[in-house]
């Protein structure tokens, strides 16, 4: 099997929980803490949220809280369908939470406050990033790895990746260095937001298992 | 010590944690709290300290000392920050503090870390000599004594950190905190695997008999824990599915309201022959851990929690448990995925019986809940943590660290 000179390095990411201090109890209240809050504490609750391991029909936690707490199913559903990695920037993902909400008072009657003790926390995270100490030059090596290491390395290569380079770290080198394009291709169109980090890893290796057996059915030929 | 975590943690953690160790090699790491012995975050400590030592780190536990009045202030203090109301005079935080300023001439304070845990030694940051110092909340303090709180805040204000066990239970301090949730200890006695016949010897011991599904809550006899609510939960299951209920907790001799609830709980209970109170002594960590074991379904059916450990402890071994929707409870159970969250007697039995006619499903939902407790509530993530808000500490401002 072909090697590269560029390894892949694997790595994983843990956050480290910080509190704002502020919070929501009604929808009113989150949208003022929305317009205002850091852009740390969006991203967490937005592009975070898989990190989590949570495995409901949600994708943020803005739609989470809607959805459990509020009870308000056609918000949830509003903020389920926002994709941050669609936005340039912080701002623009801010403003566009802030307008599902303005649509959703607009045409909606109020809604509930949440239960106490169910309000809305805002969190912001410190990531801290290390390699787990795994290389891979080749396709078989790839997908051993590739089940081995935790569901955290592949929250961070998979999503977290996508903030750094606009791309998935693992289609990137498997066509950058192996030139796999048809496999990259592949992976590159997992929905992200429609499985569980376990469920990607499992999409995962099935593409490359199907690849590395037509490659083998072909030296056979 | 950390090598017994080996293919029990997530790799990931282990990892992080030698390299923290790395980061911070020999440097000092001081603990204070106020027991030695009794009680979660003692339990916790004499775990963690062998560990943070093998890590390379200079870990030290001290301990502070005080007469019977401030034991009795401070739990009164405990009290109040739990919601109940206290009136702490003047005087009290006077012996407070002077009692902590004793503790500061006989503690060596100098540290390259310091983690102070809980209220009783608070004061202790007014004799800071180096270091960082970050104060450990282990109370529930959503809905704390107002003039307590913001008594107790002169002090933890002055801290570098603070960390709480739920995001809910942090305040506007003006000063960094952190959420880290509390955890188990998956190679304790409580928690370690047990044989078919240590379970069957518990089981004989209490005369419980193993031919029909165990229904299981083991908690404080405390309102709050409802056990009353259990009892009709499992006469509703009973009149679809034979089953066994056993309700665990220690004997309340030092709290008179739990006495109450015990009578009234032994009195609903009536003579039903399948119900089984059990009275266990302290220490009883290897009958918990059987009982857990034996059991069908696991509950923790509280009105109000803390953080609820217990129900980590049973997912951690594999079961399927149906807690209150109220404190930690809906961190550790995903609801539909890894347990379920009630809100009712009937939600209570509506999914004691799913449990009990879908086994696949139990099944299913109690390997999801172990795998959910290794990710997120074992110990080493919480020294983990611990280490991260440190060395994070050290770097501060970044929100991105690379080791």
């Amino acid at each position: 099997m072909a090697e590269v000179k560029e390894p892949f390095e694997f790595k994983q990411c843990v956050s480290l929980l910080k509190s704002t201090g502020k919070k929501a109890k009604s929808l009113r209240e989150l949208r003022d803490v929305i317009a205002v809050v850091s852009d740390e504490s969006i991203f967490h609750h937005t592009y975070q949220y898989f990190l989590k391991g949570h495995i409901l029909e949600y994708t943020n936690d803005f739609a989470h809280w809607a959805g459990e707490s509020l009870e308000e199913r056609a918000l949830s559903e509003h903020f389920s369908n926002i994709d941050p990695y669609a936005f340039k920037n912080m701002d623009e993902l801010r403003q566009e939470l802030l307008n599902v909400i303005d649509s959703y008072l607009e045409n909606f009657p109020e809604p509930r406050g949440a239960m106490p003790g169910d309000e809305f926390y805002f969190n912001e995270t410190i990531t801290l990033t290390f390699p787990v100490g795994i290389r891979v030059k080749n396709l078989a090596e790839f997908l051993i790895a590739i089940k081995y290491i935790d569901a955290a390395a592949i929250y961070y290569h998979f999503y977290e990746a996508r903030i750094r380079l606009g791309v998935d770290d693992f289609s990137k080198w498997l066509e950058d260095s192996l030139g796999k394009k048809e496999l990259s291709e592949k992976i590159r169109s997992i929905d992200l937001f429609m499985h569980s980090i376990e469920g990607i890893r499992d999409h995962i290796i099935e593409a490359v298992e199907k690849n590395v057996r037509t490659g083998m059915e072909a030296i056979e030929r | 010590m950390i090598s017994q975590f080996s293919g029990i943690s997530p790799k990931g953690d282990l990892i992080l944690l030698h390299k923290l160790g790395e980061k911070l090699n020999n440097r000092s790491f001081l603990h204070i709290n106020s027991t030695l012995a009794g009680g979660g975050v003692a339990e916790i400590l004499h775990r963690m300290i062998p560990v943070l030592r093998d890590l390379g780190i200079d870990a030290r536990w001290e301990v502070i000392e005080g007469d019977e009045r401030f034991f009795d202030i401070t739990k009164k203090i405990h009290n109040s920050l739990q919601g109940n109301f206290e009136n702490i005079t003047d005087d009290m935080w006077q012996h407070h503090y002077e009692v902590n300023r004793r503790n500061a001439e006989r503690l060596n304070l100098d540290a390259d870390a310091v983690l102070i845990h809980d209220p009783q030694p608070a004061p202790l940051i007014e004799f800071r000599k180096s270091g960082r110092w970050m104060w450990r909340c282990h109370i529930d303090v959503s809905h704390p004594l107002k003039e307590v709180c913001d008594y107790l805040l002169r002090y933890c204000g002055k801290y570098d950190a603070a960390i709480f066990s739920v995001a809910k239970f942090a305040r506007a301090m003006g000063i960094d905190e952190f959420i880290i949730p509390p955890s188990i200890d998956p190679i304790s006695e409580k928690n370690r695997e047990l044989t078919g016949e240590e379970i069957s010897e518990t089981l004989n011991k209490f005369q419980i008999p193993h031919d029909r599904p165990i229904i299981l809550q083991v908690s404080r006899f405390d309102i709050f824990k409802d056990p009353i609510g259990v009892i009709k939960a499992y006469r509703l299951v009973k009149k679809y599915n034979d089953c066994i209920l056993i309700l665990a907790g220690s004997p309340a001799t030092d709290d008179p309201e739990g006495e109450i609830v015990l009578k009234e709980v032994q009195d609903y209970a009536s003579d039903d022959p399948d119900i089984h109170i059990l009275l266990l002594p302290p220490f009883s960590d290897k009958d918990i851990n059987a009982l857990q074991r034996a059991a069908t379904v696991v509950l923790q059916k509280s009105l109000k929690e803390g953080f609820g450990l217990t129900v980590s402890e049973a997912m951690w071994k594999g079961k399927p448990v149906i807690g209150g929707a109220t404190g930690g409870i809906p961190l550790q159970l995903v609801h539909g995925i890894t347990g379920f969250l009630v809100h009712s007697v009937e939600g209570a039995a509506f999914r004691i019986r799913q449990f009990l006619n879908n086994p696949e499903m139990a099944k299913r939902t109690g390997e999801k809940g172990r795998e959910y407790v290794r990710n997120n509530f074992l110990i080493t993530r919480q020294i983990r943590d611990y280490l991260s808000v440190w060395y994070a500490m050290e770097n501060k401002g970044k929100s991105v660290i690379e080791l």
